[in-house]
């Protein structure tokens, strides 16, 4: 009898230890009780440590092999940090920073999406409840009741950015503005004190009463406010909504706290018209779009009906001044003249959208690449490593050439490969790019996109210009492109315009326009002398002109409903490129010399260079040799693949897959049928730059990759795909040692040179007295070249906290600036303590550095 | 299945009482239980497509997606930022159409409904919305074949460790009741409250992130070995720790089911009686306890075999094993109901021959029982 009770407890004892150890919570989630406020600046940046540029003679990449994997994000830390992977490309959120410093592991950090309040705006249908966000200064006032300090300390980590603006926190934009940013924060910041006079006033204007419960109230029921709150995702939008509604409830108002994932909540909040009431706030994610560098229709695009949004609540947003719905479809338009005037609209833009408040924005977050110490890696600020171009150029044992790489991501082979309109998932596009040549923001192939500023570099251009338009705000930056202006830029009239899909033959200039053309961006490019000898296709086929030309007949070709291989569902895609296309034409092949011309143009000059590449004509990641896209043309042409997914379900056929599926077999059919034609696509206007010589030689050529590799995926870049395992979700990649590239071509891009900034001066400042204050700028503990820093501007506030005055810090040499403040700028100030900030624009990377001291004025 | 005859007179032409002959009887038998188990077949695909669309719900969720996901395309579109808002909503809505036709939406639930239906059950599987399998093809057909296999080995190699391990040790213990071991079993069945993975987790922190010894999870290594006895002791490297969460989990819970099980059929009178007469206890253990319980075990293995077809969800997706409880899992998730469906169908079907097999099975087994006679 006595054993049986040891037994029974024992048992018991089992049971209740596996329930407490499941019950126990997996990290820390937020209190109620927000504490002070503490800095917002930047978070430390990554803790890579400092090594020497790396060179190399080795052609190709670093390494000699890279071995993906999938591995779940939940065991990520675990598995770097166990040694069953060296990398984990995918990023991880925020509210794994404390586990990943836990860990002692390297990690970059870079944007990883923006967490905002979107509120209803609409005066709601059934008279007798109230919609306290349809005015205007309630919403504006929840700015002041969230301590997004503490969001970004309690439920983030630390490791984000409180975010205010629709802006990415201290990007390249927020930098250009960063006075009148910081003059709002200071605005803005966590007071409850006040959001909870200025709702209570709003409130009791709108006809609402506090009852004796402390509970607001309207015609006799309580206002009760419908709060989706997504617990999905990576669960920080959870503790976010309930602080939220935690606020929202101690200044009165009853929340009901609607907990739904994604696809319950939106077809509530996108669903339904906002006028019905059904919810009033919810909480939005927002995903980054890289390293932006021009964000001006942000505006319009977070808070106006005008949004390419479409959605509900934007299209409700019907009563804002209409000071702020012309400008910010002015700056969405680009309809301003200098940089200066949009400056300016931008500075307008930011108040008056704090002031109408559709969307109180709360956190920029920040994500996390994990890596051993012993590996080196190049990852976009915006981004993170997967969608950095020169990422897999990059990537590579510390202090070694070669080895073997094992990285570990999210998926692999979600959807099938191909650069048409294969999948585009940031997983794939990796291992896709480190196929390729660079790209850069604006899909220019042979075009390396800078991972830390935005811009671009040549890689496979000899020489560029640009013209533009007289009037058109453009500036360079980087010295690589020579930029002019025209009047009017002329298109020639032999310039490529359009395609005819029966004659398969492009239309100049001159057949569809007899009256003449305009454009407003001109872009040359000359190529280098010996491209088609050094570049070559990793099958040994060397590029040639051909290649170039067919991704441009295919962006056609595919929108036209005469040609075999139509296909409906990319003709959206095709009137955007066709509203700004303005023709190309070859005006050499030796060297190879392209003109574009275009009616879209950035701001900066470098991603204005339009350079033709074989590389995907959709903005996909890879790149297509001729012979790959005419044997998958024959194959779609003869209703047996399609490059679309739609397509494919339209036609109940296989979406074209170029690295494994039933579409393989069917490639290698018209692969034979082709070799045995010798066939020529589009041959009336390709024979002018293909022999039948040449193309016996690239089936010969794929056909043996075929054979030796099992699949279709090639292209020209550092690395080839060697082996597919679609099932296994695996894949192995080796060095291309054929690239014409030697491996240290972007070691000095290596890390972000991120500035460090220290600031001293006097501890006590005399009102009317001059003070001078020393800025340090260091990299790595070594001056900041003063030729790398655009612009230190300084902030000063008062002992309240507001901004009283701001201007640009002096150059004394490298790494040192000056404030000097006069006695009329002193004088400004009242008594007690006080601070001045400053902002550290560095050329060389987008991110700025602040840094701030404070200081006793005395009268 | 009772293999009786009525016996007639040699003196009279033989004559058939077909009314009551055998070969009637279990043709009725048959035809009756293979209608009630279609119409069961039938409402209860019906209900998984009802459910895997909440009732239609799921059209909205869709169109929602649908028209974020071609937004946030035309967002990323730095020729879309500077076009004409009316001309950009144009294009866009023009796009949310095409893909709304795509995926089915144009046409109401209600006939899509019965579609997936008539589909489902003739076989034809056709296409998923929106998954893709391993080597990206939409045919559903497809999508299963590639995660067969491994689902399969994992589900397969571990229920059948679990039952005939169960079955052998529930044996051994009922032999020895009371004892130690039994005990041990006893006090750790409760343990198999706790799920497979859970169990992984803590396997995949002791044997991989501690020990080292194991990999986290995978079919195989990265890259697969080339060689097929390498690759083979790779596969099985990866399936210890996802096989043994899966048999650990299960094993006390069972061994003391099938142990009492045992235990309630030694103690008949007929075995006591079996016993008094001085048996071998290995001829009544045989002859005595097992061959009356055949029926219940190979109800239990017929069963098990046909869940070794729905793979382990959860435990799969810890371990990223590539079976078909990850495709299960997906499925739902995208709410791509013709996955669902074509995994459910294939799956009540084999339930339903099963069941209906097992009829015959029993009344080969057992001489108690007999095809359609209603006892």
């Amino acid at each position: 009898m006595k054993s049986k009770h040891v037994y029974t407890l024992l048992g018991f004892l089992v049971v209740l230890s596996m329930v407490l150890t499941a019950c126990q919570p997996a990290t820390a989630t937020a209190t109620t009780q927000p504490t002070e406020a503490m800095m917002t600046e930047a978070p430390a940046a990554a803790t890579e440590a400092p090594t020497a540029m790396p060179k190399s003679d080795r052609h190709g990449g670093w390494l000699d092999e890279m071995d993906f994997s999938v591995v779940s994000s939940d065991s990520a830390i675990a598995q770097v940090k166990a040694g069953a992977i060296d990398l984990y490309s995918y990023q991880l959120a925020s509210s794994e920073l404390p586990a990943i410093k836990d860990s002692g592991l390297d990690y970059t950090s870079s944007y990883g999406g923006s967490y905002s309040i979107l509120l209803n705006p609409s005066v709601f249908k059934d008279t007798n409840v109230l919609n306290p966000f349809s005015d205007r200064k309630i919403r504006e006032a929840m700015n002041w009741l969230i301590d997004r300090n503490y969001v970004n300390q309690e439920i983030y980590g630390g490791g984000s950015l409180p975010k205010f603006f629709a802006l990415t926190a201290q990007l390249v934009d927020y930098t250009g503005v960063v006075d009148t940013a910081r003059a709002l924060e200071a605005k803005y910041a966590y007071n409850m004190d006040k959001a909870k006079q200025v709702i209570s006033d709003e409130m009791t204007g709108l006809g609402a009463s506090m009852g004796s419960d402390g509970k607001w109230q309207y015609k006799g029921k309580p206002v009760s406010l419908a709060f989706l709150i997504r617990p999905d995702g990576d669960g920080t939008r959870k503790p976010l909504g309930d602080y939220v509604a935690n606020q929202l409830e101690a200044i009165g108002f009853t929340v009901d706290r609607q907990y739904k994932k994604s696809s319950e909540a939106a077809p509530i909040w996108q669903g339904t018209d906002p006028a019905d009431g059904k919810w009033n706030l919810y909480t939005a994610g927002w995903l980054p779009s890289g390293l932006t560098r021009d964000e001006k229709n942000q505006f319009q695009q977070m808070y106006l009906p005008s949004s390419i949004q479409g959605i509900q609540p934007f299209l409700s947003n019907t009563n804002d001044d209409p000071e702020f719905q012309k400008l910010g479809d002015d700056l969405a338009s680009g309809n301003f003249t200098s940089l200066q005037q949009r400056h300016d609209m931008m500075v307008k833009a930011l108040e008056l959208s704090m002031e109408d408040s559709l969307q109180v924005w709360v956190i920029d977050q920040k994500s996390y690449s994990l890596y051993q110490p012993n590996v080196s890696v190049t990852y976009d600020l915006g981004a993170g490593i997967e969608s950095a171009f020169m990422g897999p150029y990059n990537v590579r044992f510390a202090n070694k050439e070669g080895g073997q790489l094992k990285v570990g991501t999210n998926d692999l082979f979600t959807q099938p490969w191909n650069t048409i309109a294969g999948g585009n998932w940031v997983w794939d596009s990796f291992v896709q790019k480190a196929t390729a040549q660079g790209n850069d923001l604006s899909n220019n192939g042979g075009i390396m996109g800078d991972p830390y500023t935005g811009l671009a570099w040549p890689q496979r251009v000899a020489s560029a210009s640009v013209t533009v338009q007289t009037g058109l705000p453009v500036t360079q930056t980087l010295g690589w492109v020579k930029l002019d202006t025209a009047d009017t830029i002329t298109v020639p009239s032999d310039a490529w315009v359009d395609w005819d899909a029966k004659a398969q033959k492009f239309i100049t200039a001159g057949e569809k326009f007899p009256n003449g053309v305009t454009a407003k961006v001109k872009s040359v490019v000359v190529y280098p002398d010996d491209l088609f000898q050094t570049v070559k296709w990793q099958d040994g086929s060397p590029l040639s002109v051909g290649d170039f030309v067919m991704p441009l007949i295919e962006t056609f070709d595919r929108a036209n409903p005469d040609s075999p291989i139509y296909d409906e569902s990319s003709v959206p895609s095709f009137q955007s490129f066709a509203s700004y296309f303005k023709g190309a034409r070859i005006t050499s092949t030796s060297p190879l010399t392209i003109e574009y011309y275009s009616d879209l143009y950035y701001s900066d000059a470098e991603l204005d260079v339009i350079s033709l590449w074989p590389s995907s004509p959709s903005g996909l990641s890879g790149e297509n040799s001729w012979d790959i896209l005419g044997i998958s043309n024959l194959a779609e042409a003869n209703g047996e693949l399609t490059y679309s997914a739609d397509k494919a379900d339209a036609k109940k056929i296989e979406q074209t897959n170029w690295v494994g599926g039933p579409s393989l077999e069917i490639l290698k059919k018209y692969l034979d049928q082709a070799a045995g034609e010798s066939y020529i696509p589009y041959a009336p206007t390709m024979s002018q730059f293909i022999t039948t010589d040449e193309a016996k030689a690239r089936y010969a050529n794929l056909a043996k990759w075929y054979s030796d590799h099992g699949h279709f995926w090639i292209g020209t870049g550092p690395y080839y795909l060697d082996k597919v395992f679609t099932t296994e979700k695996t894949l192995v990649l080796k060095n291309n040692p054929d690239f014409v590239d030697t491996a240290d071509r972007w070691a000095s891009f290596s890390q972000p040179k991120l500035a460090n900034a220290q600031l001293d001066g006097p501890a006590q400042v005399k009102i009317g007295g001059g003070a001078t204050f020393d800025v340090s700028v260091t990299y790595n503990n070594q001056p900041y070249a003063q030729s790398d820093i655009k612009e230190v501007k300084y902030l000063l506030y008062d002992a309240t906290g507001a901004l009283v005055d701001s201007g640009e810090a002096s150059a004394a040499g490298d790494g040192h600036y000056q404030v000097a403040l006069t006695a009329d700028q002193t004088s400004k100030l009242t008594a007690g303590a006080t601070r001045i900030e400053v902002a550290v624009v560095p050329i060389p990377v987008a991110i700025p550095a602040f840094t701030s001291l404070d200081f006793v004025v005395v009268p | 299945m009772s293999t009786e005859t009525l016996s007639t007179p040699v003196s009279k032409p033989a004559r058939v009482d077909w009314a009551n002959s055998t070969f009637l009887r279990v043709l009725r038998y048959s035809v009756v239980r293979l209608v009630t188990l279609f119409i069961t077949t039938v409402i209860a695909t019906y209900l998984t497509i009802l459910i895997a669309n909440m009732g239609g719900y799921v059209d909205e969720i869709m169109r929602n997606q649908i028209r974020e996901q071609i937004t946030q395309a035309m967002i990323s579109n730095p020729a879309n930022q500077n076009m004409n808002p009316d001309v950009r909503k144009q294009l866009i809505d023009q796009a949310v159409a095409q893909e709304e036709q795509r995926v089915g939406l144009n046409t109401p639930f209600a006939i899509r409904s019965f579609r997936y239906l008539s589909n489902a059950l003739t076989l034809n599987l056709g296409r998923a919305i929106n998954m893709t399998s391993d080597s990206g093809s939409k045919d559903i057909r497809l999508i299963i074949l590639e995660r067969l296999p491994a689902t399969l080995l994992l589900m397969g190699s571990s229920q059948l460790l679990l039952f005939f391990g169960s079955v052998f040790i529930a044996l051994v213990l009922s032999r020895n009741y009371g004892n130690l071991w039994d005990k041990l079993v006893i006090a750790l069945s409760p343990t198999s409250a706790a799920p497979p993975w859970f169990y992984g987790i803590f396997m995949i922190l002791i044997f991989a992130a501690l020990l080292k010894v194991l990999p986290f999870g995978g079919m195989v290594d990265s890259p697969p070995p080339n060689n097929r006895v390498d690759y083979a002791l790779s596969v099985l490297k990866h399936l210890i720790l996802p096989g043994f969460s899966l048999v650990i989990s299960s094993l006390f819970l069972s061994i003391y089911n099938w142990r009492t099980f045992f235990l309630i059929y030694s103690s008949e009178d007929y075995v006591d009686m079996a016993r008094a007469k001085g048996l071998h206890p290995r001829d009544i253990e045989r002859k005595y306890i097992l061959r009356p319980t055949l029926p219940n075990i190979i109800t239990n293995f017929a069963l098990l075999l046909i869940t070794l077809w729905t793979g382990a969800i959860i435990t799969e997706t810890v371990f990223l094993w590539p079976g078909l409880g990850r495709t299960f899992y997906r499925a739902i998730g995208f709410y791509d109901t013709p996955v669902i469906v074509g995994l459910t169908i294939i799956y009540a079907y084999l339930l339903a021959i099963t069941v209906f097999l097992l009829d015959f099975i029993y009344a080969l087994v057992d001489p108690r029982v007999k095809v359609g006679s209603g006892k």
